[in-house]
């Protein structure tokens, strides 16, 4: 196959994704020239998956039936001439390598006749070019364009043909057999598309055998065999095999038909089986089958454009199935869809619109009916090829839609070229392949942006949500499940994000794009991972999450931790800081506070000493520790208090309760812990209280303590405000609050404290 | 005979104090020994029999231990002492548990602070020694995760430095794991008590609550020291190397 080497080939294999088994081997070149080692230098010894084997085969048979293909058309006799159609529809040699033929050039063809008998000539004019029947409009033009070619096939076929030009002048010229190289540059990238389809529809209905895949295959199937079909019509040269033109408007309507039909039914099961399935699979079938049997036997005419109007019904038709699909539940595949459906349903309409205006016009008709439908059923076979695909991977569908588009437009543009300007094969190429990069390099974002669904979020934004998520996971480390919740809500806003049990290792696309599952991990650096978050139809269901999005939400969950791993160092950092100067403030300070306390000069100061002692302790404690629990401290106060109590022979009346057992922070501690131990020194030292009341409440915001005694003190009011007093109402100021004191019945002092908003730390 | 107290103390002010709270605590005729080091303390108890005390003739009755020394931590020395035949009492300045609850898996009988009144000293001692250890909410919740955590000695010991538990093993006597998981599990007696401890509850308001008399609270808090001692005995040895390292 020498042609093969000029064929760009499709993305690379490294391109694609392995998840499905057959893949990887499967779309990896065109021919079985790069197909065949590739199993066995893989894998010379493995076992072989039997999807895997059952793909190679298909690939195999495939390659095999082009191959046949091309050697019967080889085989097949043809006039190796080059024609142009005038003014009047009338047909000019153009060019023509056969020695018989030489000085002809510019004379117009009139009639073909047996190469024997003159009298059964057959007139012959620009209809003889138009290859395909389904796309002539008029109905009279596909019956004079049928009678003609299937002549010229059947005088080809007994060996020469005689050929009248409008100056009288006769030639007889001998048919020859088409080689491998008289098959026209156009065929081999057809069939090699046509083999493509197979592939994916194989690998599609092995992935998973069933209806709805089947109906895939059926209309990939159905576009490999238009595609062939075109093939078959592009070959060099007058003169087709017999018959060809004959099958071709019967079947290729079938084809048409067959393809609609299935999009219609395999859109009712897919991406949601909608209730009514069962009719609407019947209806469609059964109407498509009437409609071909009706057409077949000429009843509905003019045949073209009852052909349309059933593609386009059929068309149609799907789109309603997809939206009430989507309505019932809300998949982005649907919407996605959708989307492509329209566009190719656009498509369609304008491809009529063209052929149907331009048949008005006969110079150009025939050109334009070639080219646009060319483009529609390569579009179509675009399209069928990206569907399987859609959620694989950004980057292959951006290679997809790059390859899909410039082939496209490329095929379209050389087309047109060759039949309206009569440029040659390699000028029209050369220019339709630069036309075509350069409309795909204009029309890239949008075709993009449409087939992906929009992308919302732009960089900054999503910088944005990442950086507010780190640092408020930084602040609180134990919201982080909510906050990444959160951050995959804003960067993906799927429409419904839920935890589940089953935990894959990394992030995954599921159910063909619809969902997104993102391991969550818990708080610390191995913490194993205990649950994951599904996020379900991305964009409010207008998106399919590709695997792109996967690696994307992967990152973000490694910057979420990593943000969480730096805090907890810095936290680290400050504690040992903190730790490094409680110590040092305790050894030093607190050695030299203790040698002053032991030599003191009388117990006043004594306790005085003692007394700074502990305040300095309470101090390096709550350097020490970052937070307390309320229980914890009301238990230590309460030793504390009974010790000190029981050591000056004083009873003690504790009564604490707490609605909800917070963290107090090291503020909160150290005054509280100072104000208590103020408040019973008071009583025990200035009042000889012999029985202290402590009542610690807190109650959804408000803490209350309350400090009574029976000692002697009396008229709060009248007290000097000494150092203890300042310092209480200093702390209490600090926690927000008021003290109060009053006297007590029958004796001695209350002194109560009260913080209305007591906030927990932040 | 008289009764040998060893205080080992580096401040010379706080040690002479802490010899009037020995001397006003015990009616009997003590013989104090003095050190300012642990390198002086080991001295003195290597007179007496050495860190064992097996052969001792006259072994120490009493040992007050600091924890800041200026050779090195109380801890080490508790650690070496687990079978020295004495009470071992902790003298420091920190009541927090994190500075406490690991003497007290070293070997210490209770713990005294430096800065209560001497009153107070004076009744601490005398309680520690009748067996009446103090025993805070703080330490009291260490008690208890501690022992929750279970199996406790034999697996977190080892777990963060499984290099140096078997040359700690070797400087004294080998322990016999079987009798040691014997001995660490708590009695649900003993866990109640813990935990009215940890609440801030006093000893007789544990005894009311759980209908015993106060001394069976109190047998169950010794209880509770010596089970912890055994079970942290290969982590104290651990701990102790560390410490000294450091």
């Amino acid at each position: 196959m020498p042609a093969m080497s000029a064929i760009p080939g499709p993305p690379t294999s490294d391109t694609l994704p392995r998840p499905t088994a057959p893949a990887p081997s499967v779309i990896s070149g065109f021919g079985p020239s790069t197909l065949e080692p590739q199993p066995a230098e893989r894998r010379p010894l493995l076992w072989i998956g039997w999807r895997r084997r059952a793909m190679v085969s298909v690939a195999l048979l495939g390659c095999l039936g082009v191959f046949l293909l091309a050697r019967w058309l080889a085989g097949t006799p043809h006039l190796d001439t080059q024609w142009s159609s005038n003014a009047r529809g009338q047909l000019t040699l153009l060019h023509s390598p056969l020695p018989e033929l030489q000085g002809f050039q510019g004379r117009t063809l009139v009639a073909i006749g047996s190469a024997t008998a003159e009298s059964t000539a057959l007139p012959v004019d620009a209809a003889l070019l138009h290859r395909s029947p389904r796309w002539q409009v008029n109905d009279a033009a596909r019956a004079r364009q049928t009678t003609q070619n299937e002549g010229l096939s059947q005088l080809l076929a007994t060996g020469a043909v005689r050929l009248q030009f409008d100056d009288g002048t006769a030639v007889t010229v001998p048919a020859q057999l088409r080689s491998y190289a008289g098959l026209g540059l156009m065929f081999w990238p057809l069939a090699g598309l046509a083999w493509l389809l197979l592939l994916v529809a194989g690998v599609v209905m092995l992935a998973r055998p069933d209806l709805r895949n089947g109906l895939f295959m059926l209309m990939s199937l159905c576009q490999a065999g238009n595609l062939l079909f075109i093939a078959l019509e592009t070959l060099r040269g007058l003169g087709l095999p017999e018959g060809t033109i004959l099958a071709d408007l019967n079947l290729r309507l079938a084809l048409d038909a067959c393809t609609g039909a299935a999009l219609l039914h395999a859109f009712a099961l897919h991406p949601h089986r909608l209730p009514q399935a069962r009719h609407i699979a019947a209806v469609t079938w059964v109407g498509v089958l009437l409609a071909l049997a009706l057409l077949h036997a000429g009843v509905l005419t003019p045949v073209w454009w009852w052909a349309q109007g059933l593609c386009l019904a059929l068309g149609v038709g799907a789109l309603a199935v997809i939206s009430l699909s989507y309505r019932q539940e809300p998949n982005p595949f649907a919407v996605v869809m959708r989307r492509l459906l329209l566009i190719a349903l656009a498509t369609l309409v304008l491809v009529t619109a063209a052929v149907a205006a331009s048949a008005r016009v006969p110079a150009v008709a025939h050109g334009v009916a070639v080219a646009a439908s060319v483009a529609w059923y390569l579009f179509l076979a675009s399209l069928l090829l990206l569907t399987p695909f859609l959620a694989r991977s950004r980057q292959l569908l951006r290679e997809f839609a790059m390859l899909a588009g410039i082939t496209t437009v490329a095929a379209s543009v050389d087309l047109l070229f060759v039949a309206v300007f009569s440029f040659g094969p390699f000028t029209s190429l050369a220019v339709a392949v630069f036309a075509a990069l350069a409309v795909y390099a204009g029309a890239r974002q949008f075709i993009l942006d449409h087939m992906l669904g929009r992308t919302l979020l732009t960089t900054e934004r999503t910088f944005d949500h990442l950086y507010r998520a780190a640092r408020e996971v930084q602040a609180r480390p134990q919201r982080h499940p909510q906050v990444l919740a959160q951050l995959l809500r804003d960067l993906f806003e799927p429409l419904e994000l839920n935890r589940v049990d089953r935990v894959p290792a990394r992030s995954r696309v599921l159910g063909g794009g619809s969902a997104l599952v993102v391991p969550l991990q818990a708080a610390g650096d191995d913490a194993p991972l205990t649950a994951a978050l599904q996020l379900r139809y991305a964009q409010r269901g207008q998106r399919l999450f590709t695997h792109d999005d996967a690696r994307l939400a992967d990152r973000v969950v490694e910057q979420l931790r990593r943000a969480m791993a730096y805090d907890q160092a810095v936290e680290r950092g400050r504690h040992e800081e903190r730790q490094r100067l409680a110590q040092d403030l305790h050894d030093d300070i607190g050695a030299r506070l203790l040698t002053l306390m032991y030599q003191a000069p009388n117990p006043e100061l004594e306790d005085y000493i003692r007394h700074t002692l502990q305040d300095l302790k309470t101090l390096t404690r709550g350097l020490a520790a970052s937070e307390h629990r309320l229980s914890h401290a009301a238990a230590e106060w309460k030793a504390d208090l009974s010790q000190r109590l029981s050591a000056a022979q004083a009873q003690l009346g504790w009564a604490c309760s707490f609605d909800s057992d917070l963290l107090l922070s090291v503020v909160q501690w150290s005054a509280l812990t100072r104000v208590l131990r103020e408040l019973v020194s008071n009583s025990l030292y200035h009042g000889n209280a012999t029985r202290i009341d402590v009542s610690l409440q807190f109650e959804g915001e408000s803490l209350r303590l309350i400090v009574a005694d029976d000692g002697k003190g009396r008229t709060p009011l009248a007290w000097a405000h000494g150092l203890g007093l300042g310092g209480v109402r200093k702390r209490v100021k600090l926690l927000g609050g008021q003290v109060v004191w009053r006297e007590n019945e029958p004796r001695g002092i209350v002194c109560e404290v009260r913080v209305d908003s007591f906030q927990p730390p932040q | 005979m008289a009764v040998k107290v060893l205080i080992l103390e580096d401040n010379p002010v706080a040690r002479s104090f802490l010899c009037r709270v020995v001397r006003e605590s015990f009616s009997d005729a003590i013989l104090l020994t003095e050190a300012g080091d642990l390198e002086t303390a080991r001295k003195h108890i290597l007179l007496t029999g050495g860190s064992q005390g097996l052969h001792g003739v006259d072994p120490f009755k009493l040992i007050l231990v600091d924890l800041e020394l200026p050779d090195g931590n109380g801890m080490e020395l508790l650690a070496e002492l687990t079978h020295y035949p004495a009470t071992k009492i902790v003298t420091t300045l920190y009541s927090d548990d994190d500075h406490l609850f690991p003497a007290l898996q070293c070997g210490a009988d209770g713990y005294l602070l430096k800065e209560d009144r001497f009153e107070v000293l004076v009744e601490e001692l005398q309680k520690i020694v009748r067996g009446q250890p103090p025993l805070s909410p703080a330490i009291a919740r260490r008690l208890l995760t501690h022992f929750r955590s279970g199996s406790g000695g034999a697996t977190d010991s080892q777990a963060p430095d499984s290099g140096f538990a078997p040359a700690a093993f070797t400087t004294s006597k080998p322990i016999p794991i079987e009798k040691q998981l014997d001995h660490e599990r708590l009695t649900p007696r003993e866990s109640e008590v813990l935990t009215y401890l940890s609440k801030g509850f006093t000893i007789k308001e544990i005894a009311s609550l759980m209908g015993i008399k106060w001394f069976t609270v109190n047998d169950h808090i010794k209880s509770i020291y010596k089970k912890l001692n055994v079970s942290s005995r290969a982590e104290a040895a651990v701990l102790a190397s560390k410490q000294g390292l450091v």
